[in-house]
């Protein structure tokens, strides 16, 4: 057994112990601290499979009829590595969060699932069978709805959060084991190696590739699947939301990449312009939600489903750029969309868990009740801070080096795709240029309204700054992004030997220098280190300038320009649906925003007005126009055929007898 | 939309030709200003008899703005403040506050014989006093209310346009 899989057989037992003595325990550090050690052995045994040493099994004892089949290449070792990172962070994280007073996150159940999570998502990436994935993926859904219903004893909305990804995450499980299933009894077995080498009709690799991408864009939060993410995420706790949208959710991308690209061996151009199109509808409507939404949490999570649309858009293009023939534009947009993931991951564990450092020092994820936290919990502030920026796609962010190199691959694209790649990817590199923009937008309203300025509300003028081991894990997770930001060349080279993975004929080093990064096959240069430096030089300047020519000037100091009355009050300032309505307004088609007056009037006389309020929201559209009448259907087929149901055993026995008939009937005629 | 550039072609230009300048020294704070002078309108209790007349200055027929004058939204953004009736008590602070959030160098016109004198309104007992009395004053225009072609002399006054 080499390295790589001493480390993952280590990293699964350490889950399995953690969760133990979560349940014996239950003390926060117990579970934490063997979580810790968990994700530091699952991201070392990413690493060193990405460097190179390749790890599988087959142990047919552990399971009945098929056995469990593992193996570790570097795409598997990429996710891994991810999943193990985020996972330290938010293990150190939850140490001191599981400890809020009056959230009972320090429950046996909490504690012992934590770990059970992580260690479920670290086996998905290794899973080599068709049996072994369902299983990892099955077991990461339960244990992240046990922990999304954590704190359904507080809250009824965390019920509600809770069955709405009970249903989504077993739809898309079951839209999965039926496109793997189909696969299976297509290729000579189930093992992954037998699927590479299964010879399928093309109509029959069709249907599995769209529904598996059915399935796994489900997990991913991609529109019009994503509509348990702005409900699970602000509902669950917060470190539990860090882990779901920076790992969770990645392994809906894995998917994508291992059975599109690498089990089905790439397809036909127009498979590659669905998940484009679906990446690119997703990071369009992902970001506009999040632009005009006011709950903190609920933005990150609309700010996930865009992240997962850009990845996509960068699979979609190397899909459609292999299938078009050119290998190293095709490398380099599934290098982009992995090394997006990377990025993202480090980004938005470190806003989740901020969120949830400010939901637990104010009681308040609302925006417009937020404020002035920026003198209340300044670590939390500089760590939120760090994050936003990363977010934003702007020099000197992670954000920005992936997207760079993604647009770098849809602007290049070669004469040798024809006119759909003439007309797909201009209109991709538009959509990824409005997105960025729009996210700029997003996380200035979030740090500016919900950190600065004055409190809007008694939470957040009561806040106090979190514990040491939340700053820790915190703080752990905005190294990494800055590590990211400035010398992207550490994860690079990892990210591109997974990309090899999916196409292994792609020409090695296509991104390449550790200060500058050179592109090969196509130009392009971009050196993050020196973009970070000048900025700072000319931040400095500036600065320094101003500070300069004021000393020289004549200055009297002023009154706060007030309109002339009486002091400003809290209730004054800019909040996040004033921030955004400009953009609301613009956007009004595609949001369709509702308003609401209600006039009260009083009860002496219809023309003296009591009370008059006002109501403003954001509806999800897709979800108010695409769910609500399929519920309403079911619900309403549902009630409809209950008096098939009506509790007499004879008439269930006879239902039984004459399916049975039925089954035999068509199966005589059939044969 | 075709209606109102259709409005445009039709209605031409009616400001009316601009008179001659009366000569007459630039005060030096006014001078400092080169000519180009935003202004910030207060109404410090007036009866809008002079608002109406401002109004005319800035409308079409007048045209203020081409003899580089213009009306501000914002004390921060004006150079000189236009008040207009007598200062009522309500307005004192206001007035003030709004004169301190004026930046250097900056003018106070008084509009109108309230703003002036108090007018009719001198001696009543929730007048404070004119505006002289509260801010200085560098600039009055006469009349109850002041014809616009005054309003617009005082202004090219302070322009020197």
């Amino acid at each position: 057994m080499s390295l790589v899989g001493w480390l993952f057989a280590a990293a699964l037992a350490l889950c399995a112990l953690a969760a133990i003595g979560g349940l014996v325990w239950p003390r926060s550090w117990v579970a934490g601290a063997g979580t810790v050690a968990a994700g530091l052995a699952a991201a070392t045994a990413g690493v060193a499979s990405v460097v190179g040493s390749r790890w599988s099994a087959w142990l047919p004892d552990v399971l009945p009829l098929a056995g469990v089949r593992l193996s570790i290449d570097p795409l598997a070792g990429l996710f891994m590595a991810v999943t193990g990172g985020v996972s330290v962070c938010v293990a150190v994280y939850g140490i001191g969060y599981a400890r809020t007073p009056g959230h009972r996150l320090d429950s046996r159940g909490v504690q012992a699932a934590v770990p059970l999570f992580v260690g479920a998502m670290v086996l998905v990436p290794a899973a080599a069978s068709v049996s072994t994935l369902l299983l990892a993926w099955e077991l990461m859904a339960l244990t992240s709805l046990l922990l999304v219903l954590a704190e359904h004893r507080r809250r009824a909305e965390v019920g509600r959060a809770g069955l709405w990804y009970a249903v989504m995450t077993h739809l898309g499980f079951a839209a999965i084991l039926a496109g793997l299933a189909l696969f299976a009894a297509g290729a000579a077995g189930e093992s992954f190696d037998q699927l590479r080498a299964a010879e399928l009709p093309p109509g029959l690799r069709n249907a599995v590739f769209v529904v598996t991408l059915a399935g796994f864009t489900s997990k991913a939060g991609i529109v019009p699947l994503h509509v348990w993410l702005p409900r699970a995420h602000p509902e669950a706790p917060s470190h539990v939301s860090a882990l779901m949208s920076a790992a969770m959710v990645n392994m809906g991308c894995y998917g994508i990449v291992r059975v599109g690209l690498d089990l089905l061996g790439g397809g036909p151009a127009w498979w590659w312009l669905v998940v484009l199109a679906a990446g690119a509808l997703s990071a369009l409507y992902g970001i506009l939600q999040a632009v005009v939404t006011s709950d903190l949490k609920r933005l990150l999570a609309y700010s996930t489903t865009e992240n997962m649309g850009l990845v996509l858009v960068g699979v979609g293009a190397a899909g459609f750029f292999a299938a078009s023939r050119a290998p190293a534009l095709a490398g380099l947009a599934l290098t982009a969309a992995l090394l997006h993931v990377v990025n993202h991951a480090g980004f938005k564990t470190l806003l989740f868990l901020a969120a949830g450092s400010v939901l637990r020092a104010t009681g308040a994820r609302d925006l417009d009740a937020l404020g002035g936290l920026r003198a209340r919990m300044p670590h939390t502030t500089v760590l939120f801070a760090i994050g936003a920026l990363c977010a934003s796609a702007l020099p000197p962010g992670n954000a920005f080096v992936s997207e760079w190199l993604l647009l770098q691959s849809l602007i290049r694209v070669s004469p040798l795709s024809g006119v759909a790649g003439a007309v797909t990817m201009p209109l991709a590199v538009a959509v990824i240029a409005l997105s960025a923009g729009l996210a700029v937008a997003t996380f200035v309203k979030a740090f500016g309204v919900g950190f600065l300025a004055r409190p809007r509300g008694v939470g957040a003028e009561r806040a106090t700054e979190s514990p040491p081991s939340m700053l820790a894990g915190m703080g752990l997770a905005a190294v990494a992004c800055l590590a990211l930001a400035v010398v992207p060349a550490l994860a690079l080279p990892a990210v591109g030997s997974a990309a090899a993975v999916a196409f292994p004929q792609t020409p090695p080093g296509l991104v390449s220098g550790a200060v500058t990064l050179a592109l090969a096959g196509v130009r392009g240069v971009l050196s993050p280190l020196l973009i970070a430096g000048s900025l700072v030089v000319a931040l400095v300047a500036v600065l320094g300038t101003v500070r300069l020519l004021a000393a020289r000037r004549a200055r009297r100091v002023a009154r706060l320009w007030d309109c002339g009355a009486g002091p400003m009050s809290a209730r004054m300032e800019y909040t996040a649906t004033s921030f955004a309505e400009p953009l609301q307004r613009v956007f009004d088609d595609v949001l369709a925003p509702e308003t609401d007056v209600d006039v009260t009037p009083a009860r002496e006389s219809a023309y003296l007005v009591e009370r008059v309020a006002f109501h403003a929201r954001v509806p999800d559209r897709v979800e108010r126009r695409l769910y609500a009448p399929l519920l309403a259907a079911v619900d309403g087929v549902g009630r409809s055929v209950r008096g098939l149901a009506n509790g007499s055993v004879h008439r269930y026995l006879a239902y039984g007898f004459y399916a049975l008939i039925g089954m035999l009937v068509v199966l005589a005629v059939l044969r | 939309m075709p209606g109102l550039w259709r409005k445009i072609r039709k209605t031409g230009r009616v400001a009316e030709p601009a008179p001659a300048r009366v000569p007459a020294e630039v005060p030096a704070a006014a001078a400092e200003l080169a000519g180009s002078i935003q202004i910030r309108h207060v109404d410090a209790g007036s009866c809008n008899g002079c608002e109406v007349e401002i109004g005319s200055v800035f409308g079409p027929v007048y045209d203020g703005e081409r003899y580089g004058v213009r009306l501000v939204a914002s004390p921060r953004h004006a150079d000189a403040l236009l008040v207009t009736g007598p200062v009522t008590r309500n307005m004192e602070v206001a007035l003030r506050r709004t004169f301190e959030a004026v930046s250097e160098p900056r003018l106070v016109v008084a509009l109108g014989d309230c703003a002036r004198g108090c007018g009719v309104f001198a001696g009543a007992y929730g007048v404070v006093g004119a505006v002289g009395d509260v801010v200085p004053v560098d600039v009055e225009v006469a009349g109850c209310p002041p014809e616009p072609t005054a309003i617009v002399a005082a202004l090219r006054g302070l322009t020197g346009r």
